[in-house]
């Protein structure tokens, strides 16, 4: 994919190192030693979610549940041309309509930016279908539905470019000032030495593959509330990933101190990569309420809610292994062009990880990473769960399944010969302390009844393995990745934990409660949680990059730690001891070796404060991974898929999944649980049914109705497997567990799917018309080529 | 998405109901479960001025067997208490079969006979928010010019018959009660429906109707519905397939379709095939073969058009195995 084009400055890339302020080469064998040898009781045990009852009988707030005084709703214009200049927007007639508060244009918001490139409101010209150009603030929703009508808009259609290789050619019209000849970026990333890689091999496997438009199907749509009344002072209520994020690029947009802004983020109904970001709802409803003084509450209705979501787009990839004979993996190519919609914001970087992550499967030379992203007059896009990760899991895993085949190797052996373990340094430069990927594949071989099936199915029924990697928190968006939290042991002995970790579902919030019960020996049930408000909480990053349990778990854990030791000093006091003889367990505090000797937990706590000191009790604690950036701990995932094809309709019916995670520990396997089965099911969705129907730039299916993804029905047989690998820097070696698992999944979908008709499937989701064109194409499919 | 301003009504009788229907005229619009109208209405694909409203009416949420063997059903039924109905599914099982196929469990809780059986056409352009709407001409359905589905010179509306009921009733020569005012009139099911996306159904808008009668039915008979996921969802294609006699042998056959089409399809070639030949795997291979042909002109709405055409075919071939081993 050579490129001379004007703008498209290329970056290339030798990566390979990443400069630790800590010997990540494997730590002293005695932690890990320890770690693993640690006496648990409240970690391990299957929890269910601490707030279970409250959500299941409707009771948690959302952001939608809150109504301020004097709150106003807020409704959006949106372009209804893909690409065109704004002429004239005449809102006399909506802005007469009693009860109309206040009518904005990109004439308010010039300088304020949903994105780097993106405009909260665009001014002048719209790049795509559904984008902001104006926005009015009423006293109800009826009144604001009506105002909208009410505009009258003039434009002028420019000549649009929805197709991203079109976007490319040089007659393509540009689409935004900021990208050339509409790339955004384009970049070569090296790892290792991909050209002696490729000299090595004996084979070359080239094949190509296509992903298409989706949605994040989170099932909290796009809300927001601001209250904006007094200038000093801004609040607003959404659902996120990340207060502290939001927090930040609010006060950089509106010239406020960090402090003045205040995000409350409550429950959070899903996010599933969608919600890392503030979109230009979010600015859209703080510039009305200022213009207002009152609080104004946008959310998106229906088909709006395609629009808003910055999921993924159409990308493009090509891919070769270069292997030998014997089934060494010498090293992978892989050009990737990706739509970024209307406006660049982030896929570069997430296509970069994306990379980063497949070079550290396996013992590989080399890996070359050739990506650029491409502008087109479509809605901005970024990522669904799993990020670019699954697209180049499903093309890589059919390929090296359908190497194997030809060379006459088991895929599977072919993967433990290659396969990367502990202590081995990767060619990106990373050494993994703990590794479990080769037990992984072992242990699916065998429950799947590998050995049984493949090579041995009927016609058009398939099996497939795939393998993946996934970052326990990757520093590098701030010089810090911290997590800080507060734990408060009151005189009852009732602990209060205060995290700013938002739970949108994966379970986190119970996850650290556990954490929390598991250092001060109490039960998950005793533990409070006060979260989801950057006033009340101490500074979290938030919850993306798998960061949530390796992070904010070790925040946690220290200090749930400094509460302890504070409750020790006294109780060993009181037992005649010192502090480091005291086990705490069970709601007491024993002597350890003469476990009679003790005192209950909540009178420690209450003698702490009743004391000539009159300590009350607060753990402080907050983690910042000593790297410079990267990550520490990586986690391994292996999966057998199992499907059946049907070869008159193109339907896919999967099965069988067998499951191993090398997750460090599991800290609540009734939640490890859970998140596989949320994994597999979206893994399922995105790689056999979810895709954003378009034309010429506009959706045709933005509806829950026609956006398919399966129901319950549709779950497969799961067999899980859960690999503890115990990382020496994890919270009691735990490591991620929230997007590992998905990469895996489409990837040995899409491996059987394969396998089962005999052919690489070049595009995905493999609908089932796809699925027959591609019977059609090459015969009979008797599951073998 | 709001619901356009409206008057709503809800008659205590059927008499008070016919009356609301005939004073509101062509601006009334009748709801019962309301799963569909009011959906509709959100997306502003209609106005209605008046909105009258079936729910009290205990008259037509009545199952009845008549002397002569038939099934009366008040058309005010819930899809859930006929899903659950003991008769219905002792005497006539495929249409049990396409009831349970409607949707899910909590939108059967709501949704009646009546209403599945009126349901709105629909389409890709005119299923989506007016704001949507706006990105392209108006329709015909949308009292625009066009048809943004199959553009031809015919002025024709080609929104698709989605209801999966209407298919098993036809086989099964189901009779439509429709009342208005002082006025009673039966209608076979099968004449019910109109090839065109607008006008989609023989209904004035004073008329409701009321009930659908089921004759006695001793034949073989199957419904079966492909769509895209196993709940909650449209079919891409659905079928009733009806014969007497037993094994091979038949010399009475109905096949219809649903869902391909602006109204459900009697595919007549390959109901003739099998009664002139039997249940042979020959002869059905020879019948799903003529399917493609008598489908017409095939949208991509929901699906593409070849792919539909397939289902289509497999959809029958499927089906007439199935009847020949029953």
């Amino acid at each position: 994919m050579p490129d001379s084009r004007k703008g498209g400055e290329i970056r290339q890339v030798s990566r390979g190192v990443t400069t630790p302020d800590v010997d990540t080469a494997m730590p002293d064998p005695e932690i890990q030693q320890r770690q693993k040898a640690m006496e648990l009781s409240a970690i391990g045990k299957r929890q269910p979610r601490l707030d279970g009852p409250e959500k299941v009988s409707g009771r948690s707030l959302f952001t939608d549940d809150v109504q301020l005084p004097g709150m106003l709703y807020g409704k959006i214009l949106r372009s209804r041309h893909a690409h065109a200049k704004i002429l004239k927007i005449d809102a006399s007639k909506a802005l007469a309509l009693p009860g109309v508060k206040a009518f904005i244009t990109g004439d308010d918001s010039e300088k304020v930016f949903a994105n780097q490139y993106e405009p909260a409101i665009s001014k002048g010209v719209t790049h795509y279908i559904g984008e902001e150009i104006a926005a009015i603030a009423a006293i109800d929703e009826v009144t604001a539905e009506q105002a909208i009508e009410l505009i009258d808009v003039e434009y002028e259609p420019l000549p649009a470019v929805t197709d991203l290789r079109k976007a490319l050619r040089p007659s393509a019209p540009r689409i935004n000032p900021y990208h050339d000849g509409n790339v955004a970026s384009h970049n070569i990333d090296n790892y290792g030495d991909p050209d002696q890689a490729f000299e090595e091999a004996d084979l070359i496997f080239e094949d190509k593959l296509a992903t298409h438009p989706t949605h994040n199907l989170y099932s909290e749509f796009h809300v927001v509330l601001v209250d904006w009344s007094f200038p000093d002072k801004l609040t607003m209520y959404t659902p996120t990933q990340s207060g502290y994020l939001f927090q930040k690029k609010l006060s950089e947009a509106f010239g406020l101190t960090d402090s003045q802004i205040r995000i409350v983020h409550l429950n959070t109904g899903g996010a599933f990569t969608g919600r890392g970001l503030l979109r230009p709802h979010h600015y859209i409803a703080a510039l009305l309420s200022r213009k207002t003084r009152r609080p104004v509450k946008i959310f998106s209705a229906g088909d709006e809610e395609f629009l808003t979501c910055r999921a993924g787009g159409d990308n493009d990839y090509v891919v070769r292994t270069a292997i030998t004979n014997d089934g060494v993996i010498k090293g992978f190519e892989i050009e990737g062009i990706m739509d970024c919609g209307a406006h660049a914001a982030g896929l570069s970087y997430l296509s970069a990880m994306a990379g980063n992550y497949q070079a550290r499967l396996f013992k590989i030379k080399g890996l070359r990473f050739n990506r650029k992203c491409v502008i087109t007059n479509q809605r901005p896009n970024f990522f669904h769960h799993g990020g670019m990760m699954t697209g180049l899991n499903a093309a890589i895993m059919q390929q090296l399944n359908r190497a194997a085949q030809q060379i006459g190797q088991d895929p599977i052996d072919m993967f433990l010969a290659n396969a990367a373990e502990q202590g081995f340094t990767d060619i990106v430069g990373g050494t993994f302390a703990s590794c479990g990927l080769k037990e992984c594949l072992e242990k699916v071989r065998d429950r799947s009844g590998w050995k049984n099936k493949y090579g041995k199915l009927p016609p058009y029924h398939g099996i497939g393995v795939a393998i993946g990697s996934m970052a326990s928190g990757v520093k590098g968006a701030f010089k810090h990745d911290t997590s800080a939290a507060m734990v408060k042991v009151a005189e009852d002995g009732i602990v209060t934990l205060y995290t700013g970790i938002p739970d949108m579902g994966q379970g986190t919030h119970t996850t650290m409660a556990i954490i929390t019960a598991e250092v001060l020996g109490c039960d998950a049930e005793d533990i409070r949680l006060v979260a989801g408000d950057t006033e009340t909480t101490p500074l979290d990053v938030g919850a993306f990059t798998q960061r949530g349990t390796f992070t904010t778990g070790n925040a946690v854990r220290i200090a749930a730690t400094d509460a302890r030791d504070q409750i020790a000093k006294v109780a060993a006091e009181r037992l005649g001891v010192t502090p480091d003889q005291l086990v705490f367990r069970d709601r007491k505090i024993m002597v350890n070796s003469d476990r009679n000797r003790n005192m209950g937990f909540g009178e420690a706590a209450y003698a702490c404060l009743h004391s000539r000191e009159g300590r009350f009790v607060m753990g402080n604690g907050f983690y910042n991974s000593p790297l410079k950036y990267g990550t520490l701990a990586w986690s391994f995932g292996a999966q057998v898929a199992e499907v059946t094809v049907d070869p008159e309709t193109g339907e896919v019916q999967l099965t069988r999944i067998t499951v191993a995670h090398d997750l460090g520990r599991a800290i609540n396997p009734l939640a490890v649980e859970g998140q596989i089965d949320g994994q597999i099911f979206s893994g399922m969705s995105q790689t056999l049914y979810e895709e954003c129907e378009t034309d010429n730039g506009q959706f045709l299916n933005p509806s829950r109705l026609e956006y398919k993804m399966p129901r319950t029905y549709e779950m497969p047989q799961v067999e899980y497997i859960i690999v503890e690998s115990v990382d020496p820097y994890g919270p009691f070696g735990a490591k991620e567990v929230g997007e590992g698992p998905i990469v895996v999944t489409v990837g040995a979908i899409a491996a059987a799917v394969s396998n089962a008709v005999g052919a690489f499937m070049p595009e995905i989701p493999m609908s089932p018309w796809r699925v027959l064109r591609v019977i059609h194409q090459n015969g009979d499919g008797s599951g073998s080529d | 998405m709001l619901l356009p301003q409206h008057n709503y009504l809800q008659p205590a009788s059927l008499n008070e109901c016919l009356m609301a229907l005939q004073d509101a005229g062509e601006f009334g619009q009748i709801v019962a479960g309301g799963t569909d109208v009011i959906f509709n209405m959100r997306l502003k694909l209609f106005r209605p001025k008046t909105v009258v409203s079936i729910r009290r009416l205990t008259e037509l949420m009545q199952v009845e067997e008549l002397p002569d063997g038939s099934l009366r059903i008040g058309a005010a039924c819930r899809l859930t208490d006929l899903a659950e109905n003991p008769i219905i599914n002792d005497r006539f099982p495929a249409f049990s079969e396409s009831i349970r196929s409607v949707a899910s469990t909590h939108i059967r809780n709501m949704a009646t006979l009546g209403g599945n059986i009126c349901l709105q056409t629909r389409c890709w352009f005119t299923n989506n928010s007016q704001q949507w709407r706006q990105g392209k001409e108006s329709c015909f359905k949308t009292d625009g010019d066009i048809c943004h589905v199959i553009k031809s010179s015919e002025k024709k509306c080609h929104a698709i018959n989605n209801s999966d009921t209407p298919v098993a009733l036809i086989a099964l020569n189901a009779e439509l009660t429709i009342q208005k005012s002082g006025a009673k009139r039966v209608l076979p099911i099968a004449d019910f429906f109109n090839d065109d996306g607008i006008e989609f159904m023989k209904l004035c808008p004073d008329e409701l109707v009321t009930h659908v009668t089921i004759p006695p039915c001793n034949d073989r008979l199957i419904f079966s519905k492909y769509a895209a996921r196993k709940g909650i969802d449209f079919s891409i294609g659905s079928i009733a397939a009806r014969c007497n006699g037993e094994g091979e042998q038949t010399d009475k056959v109905s096949l219809i379709l649903g869902s391909l089409s602006t109204a459900p399809i009697k595919l007549t070639k390959a109901a003739e095939i099998i009664q002139t030949k039997g249940l042979t795997d020959g002869a059905i291979e020879q019948a799903a073969d003529t399917v493609r042909g008598d489908l017409g002109e095939v949208t991509n709405l929901y699906s593409r058009a070849v792919y539909k055409k397939q289902i289509a075919r497999v959809l029958v071939k499927r089906t007439l195995t199935h009847l020949k081993n029953m």
